[in-house]
């Protein structure tokens, strides 16, 4: 039967926990780093030597890159003056780090004045633009390296303050600094203890920008004559002297400009990589936007009558890992049927959503389909092959044939445009209609879906709206090309009971008011919500559908252990149990297997009460009930009646 | 029985936006809320989001001040306290918190979380430390190897009982477990509770449990207070306020929660909940009331008795 995937053991690296991606920026800015400070080991020239004779030499074997305009050893200026150039931004960022984090984080912890002081100081400084203010003041204290650096690093403050500021906000609004605070820990304690080290990352970031650009303000004002005072060496300097010269001897400008292209071209490089390696986000390679196409099955199942508007063959969907294929979803068949509504139960990670996706056309980049067949009705009548059409062709189908909504209906409702110009536009996408024809569509669908006041609601903004209304608008939304089958993934979780209520109310007068009638995949954790609104109901756990059959049947009289279990498990079917009695629930014991650590045999078995030791052998198969009506994956089924599948 | 905890006439407002130049628009919360909980007993919180659960939570705990009321701890008037003091005290009232990834710092390890709290109120010095927190991870039923991992490593039920234990480690005498079990799958939710169960059994503790889950909370605590726009509007036995509710809103709540069973009628509520900053008048639920009166919309109906240890805050004794 099926293998476990097994995951390929890493390679032990040299540094544990070091991201490899980040190993040849580190290098290369320790590199451009280290070299000017190791200048005493390149090279014995003095880089303030002064050599008249020698004025702009060429390259030569005592001085590789040859003399300046007053003779001096280039090789020597430009490592000599990479120290002074590097010493005064690092110096300026690390202070203006230390001092902007500080603020940032003492305004955000402690709020109320400190709040303002850290705000408003950084509005006045962030007023002036960067030069003209280092200008003013250079002017004002006369140029030098020390006052570069008190320059440089007053100018910097405010954007460590900001970002420390609003990253310890969100940081110290999360639940594990309350209970840090309600555990009675210092304030101290938890501003340098827990919140410090979880800004740590945008703050580091902010930290190799703000270098570069330090590294690039120290050089300009050098070159302006207002910054390290000659004669000694730095980069800016460099380029001002060889500026005269620059027809004669185009090396002189070359030479620190190459430098100093060279360091912040590495800072930037490392940054972009410490972005990328500290935002989980950034990290995941494919974007969300990309997705995987369904395979062409070729083959017609045989029990496909007119009345199924959708169906799922053999659906075995993986998961593409760095290590190899790991397989997710196996074996899933599903067979929607006109009016009808199925349900898609089981815990979170079952695999739930991800099923629903592939009948949507919609599996994210990362998981590929690598068998089975997913075939939809379009409203022409016509059955269409999920895997033969190309992308536009599936776009054409989505919203139009098949609509989905969910959890959140916020996250699917843009917040800056109203919700009418929303609708309007969802409209006139699939279909060729006059704007005020739309309009009234959309407020006749608002109308349809229990808004009251559908005119005035066609005008407003999604954040005006509770949660149930905005659910109700995302179901007017999914309503506007009159699809067929309406897929909804835990449409109601996020809501109160009242509210909840309401809407599976709706949902249900929608199957038979509804146009040409509706069929629903309604997928939910909730087996209350469940036993109201489906007709049928799959049982899903661990990428496999365990049991199916009829919702009544499934309900009061499960099969499966699992389903049985989990019925068990709700204190809701327990009305008699109280834990001040000293009652337990019937929990299930274990955790659910992750989708990538799916266990041999039935991947029931390390959880179930009935299990025999063969049951970790193979997979079970599908077992089905006399009049082919219900479906168990199980191998003590035959014992409730069920028959091995032909 | 002195109670544990008492609160008397809690108001709590939240600034929101402004109005004029230096004014600040006030958005009530919580308006008046007594409550109280004795030593052992479970009180129960329920009542739709935004109706204030969680402020309550937190203010209780001094995590967040109130406007007016009082607070009692054991006796002790927990905004009169030095936050010395306060700080002593937190070692006796811990808080649970609902969502199990946010709850956790993701760069500590269990052992530095547990640590944190024992180092901090000096709890089982020296050699005494190793044992305790092994004994807390069995207290909570995960494996005591899991101590050097970070939260990652762990699904989202074992690490709420990692926030469990960390709550556990101080060896409280009050838990507020702010939708403790909500964001766990149903198999897990039931481990908790029973874990939950347990302890109660065995320490004797006191819970605030606050959850929108009727069943959930019907099953864990003796009584239940319900909550609407920040108002009470009926407290009493768990059972009783679970099979034969009083108040409209209880007895709407109750309804609506679907079961598996399908028994009664759901009462159905009209319109949407108010905005806090423009309550209605009188009694706050009237908007949605199917049993109001125009008496219902002239002054706030009060916490009455209604027998058999119940209270409820409505005008009406003919119906229900
Ligand atoms: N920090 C805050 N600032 C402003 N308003 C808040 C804040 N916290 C909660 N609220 C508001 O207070 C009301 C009650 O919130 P909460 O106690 O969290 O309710 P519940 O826990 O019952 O969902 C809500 O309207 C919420 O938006
Ligand atoms: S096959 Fe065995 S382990 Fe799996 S559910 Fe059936 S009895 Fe339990
Ligand atoms: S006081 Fe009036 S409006 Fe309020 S719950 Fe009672 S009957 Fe309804
Ligand atoms: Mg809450």
């Amino acid at each position: 039967m099926t293998a476990i995937p097994v995951r390929a053991t890493r390679k032990t690296r040299l540094l544990p926990g070091f991201p490899r991606c980040m190993i040849l920026p580190t290098l290369l800015l320790a590199a451009l780093i280290l070299i000017p400070f190791a200048a005493p080991l390149i090279t014995g020239a003095d880089p303030v030597q002064i050599a008249v004779r020698d004025r702009l030499a060429p390259p030569s074997f005592a001085h590789w890159l040859g003399q300046d305009e007053f003779g001096r050893d280039r090789l020597a200026r430009v490592l000599y003056g990479g120290q002074v150039s590097l010493t005064v931004a690092f110096v300026a960022t690390t202070l203006a780090c230390i001092v902007g984090t500080l603020f940032g984080l003492i305004g955000a912890y402690f709020r109320g004045p400190f709040e303002f002081l850290t705000t408003r100081l950084s509005d006045v400084v962030l007023c002036f633009p960067p030069i003209l203010l280092a200008l003013l003041v250079v002017t004002l204290f006369g140029p030098g390296a020390g006052t570069l650096v008190a320059v440089l690093s007053v100018l910097y403050f405010p954007s460590f303050a900001r970002i420390a500021f609003s990253e310890a906000l969100r940081v110290s609004s999360l639940d594990f600094v309350e209970a840090s605070r309600a555990l009675g820990t210092p304030s101290h304690r938890i501003v340098l203890g827990t919140i410090l080290p979880n800004i740590a990352g945008p703050v580091s970031v902010q930290y190799s920008l703000t270098a570069a650009a330090a590294i690039t303000i120290e050089s300009g004002l050098s070159f302006l004559g207002l910054g390290v005072v000659p004669p000694a060496p730095s980069w800016g300097q460099m380029i001002r002297g060889a500026r005269q010269f620059m027809s004669q001897d185009p090396l002189g400008i070359l030479i620190p400009c190459v430098a100093l292209t060279l360091t912040i071209y590495a800072i930037n490089f490392f940054c972009d990589r410490l972005r990328d390696t500290l935002d989980p986000k950034g990290a995941l390679g494919g974007g969300k936007d990309e997705t995987s196409v369904p395979v062409a099955a070729g083959m017609v199942p045989a029990d496909e009558t007119a009345d199924v508007v959708a169906s799922v063959r053999d659906l075995r969907l993986d998961l593409m890992r760095p290590g190899g294929p790991v397989n997710v979803i196996e074996d899933v068949s599903l067979t929607l049927r006109a009016n009808q509504c199925t349900a898609l139960v089981g815990e979170s990670g079952s695999g739930k959503s991800l099923t629903s996706l592939a009948l949507m056309g919609l599996l994210p980049g990362a998981v590929r389909q690598a068998r089975g067949a997913l075939r939809l009705r379009r409203k022409s009548g016509e059955m269409v092959d999920l895997g033969a059409l190309n992308a536009k062709e599936l776009e054409g189908l989505r919203g139009n044939d098949v609509a989905m909504i969910f959890q959140e209906p916020m996250t699917s409702l843009n917040p800056i445009h109203k919700v009418g110009a929303q609708m309007v536009e969802a409209i006139l996408s699939h279909r060729a209609m006059s704007p005020s024809d739309a309009r009234a569509r959309a407020i006749s669908l608002l109308e349809l879906v229990g808004i009251n006041e559908p005119a005035r609601r066609f005008d407003g903004y999604p954040h005006e709206m509770s949660g149930g209304m905005r659910q109700r608008v995302m179901i007017a939304m999914a309503l506007t090309c009159e699809p067929r089958l309406l897929i909804a993934d835990e449409p109601t979780t996020a809501l109160d009971v009242t509210i909840q209520a309401e809407i599976i109310e709706l949902l249900q007068r929608l199957r038979t008011e509804y146009a040409n009638g509706l069929s629903l995949l309604f997928i939910s954790h909730n087996l209350g919500i469940v036993a109201k609104i489906a007709d049928r109901v799959a049982v899903m756990y661990s990428g496999q559908v365990v049991e199916e059959g009829p919702a009544a049947q499934v309900l009061n009289d499960p099969h499966h252990p699992y389903t049985v279990a989990l019925l068990e498990s709700m204190p809701s079917s327990h009305e008699d149990l109280h834990s001040a009695r000293g009652d337990r629930l019937r929990a299930i014991s274990g955790t659910p297997p992750l989708l990538d650590a799916r266990p041999s045999g039935c991947t029931f078995h390390n959880r179930c009460p009935i299990a025999v030791s063969s049951c970790a052998d193979a997979r079970p198969p599908l077992f089905v009930s006399a009049d082919g009506d219900r479906q168990v994956r199980c191998f003590r089924a035959p014992e409730a009646g069920l028959e091995a599948a032909r | 029985m002195t109670p544990l905890l008492e609160v008397q006439n809690l108001t709590k407002s939240y600034p929101v936006g402004r109005k004029g130049l230096f004014g600040k628009r006030m958005m009530q919360v919580l308006r008046d809320v007594s409550l109280s909980v004795h030593p052992g007993e479970v009180l129960g919180l329920v009542g739709e989001s935004g109706s204030g659960k969680s402020t309550i939570g937190r203010a209780v705990l001094r995590l967040i001040g109130a406007d007016s009321g009082t607070i009692r701890f054991e006796g002790q008037d927990l905004s009169a306290i030095s936050s010395t003091d306060l700080r002593r005290l937190r070692k006796d009232m811990q808080i649970i918190f609902q969502d199990p990834y946010a709850s956790l710092d993701p760069r500590k390890t269990i052992r530095a979380v547990l640590t944190e709290a024992l180092d901090t109120h000096k709890l089982h010095l020296g050699t005494a430390r190793a044992e305790r927190l092994i004994g807390l991870m069995e207290m909570v039923g995960l494996n005591p190897t899991f101590l050097d991992r970070r939260p990652h490593e762990f699904s989202g039920g074992q690490r709420q009982r990692i926030g469990i234990a960390r709550a556990l480690a101080v060896e409280p005498k009050f838990i507020v477990c702010d939708e403790a079990v909500s964001a766990l799958d149903v198999s897990i939710q039931a481990q908790v509770l029973n874990l939950l169960a347990d302890l109660r059994a065995k320490t004797g503790i006191s819970l605030l449990f606050i959850s929108h889950d009727l069943s959930v909370v019907r099953y864990i605590s003796d009584r239940v207070m319900v909550l609407y726009l920040g108002k009470v509007m009926e407290v009493g036995p768990a059972d009783q306020i679970h099979f034969d509710p009083e108040h409209p809103y209880t007895a709407a709540l109750i309804s609506a929660e679907p079961s598996l069973k399908h028994t009664s009628q759901r009462i159905r509520l009209t319109g949407e909940i108010p905005s806090p900053l423009t309550p209605p008048s009188g009694c706050v639920f009237r908007t949605r009331c199917p049993y109001a009166l125009p008496a219902c919309a002239e002054t706030v109906p009060p916490l009455r008795d209604a027998g058999q240890g119940r209270m409820k805050a409505c005008i009406r004794d003919d119906i229900l």
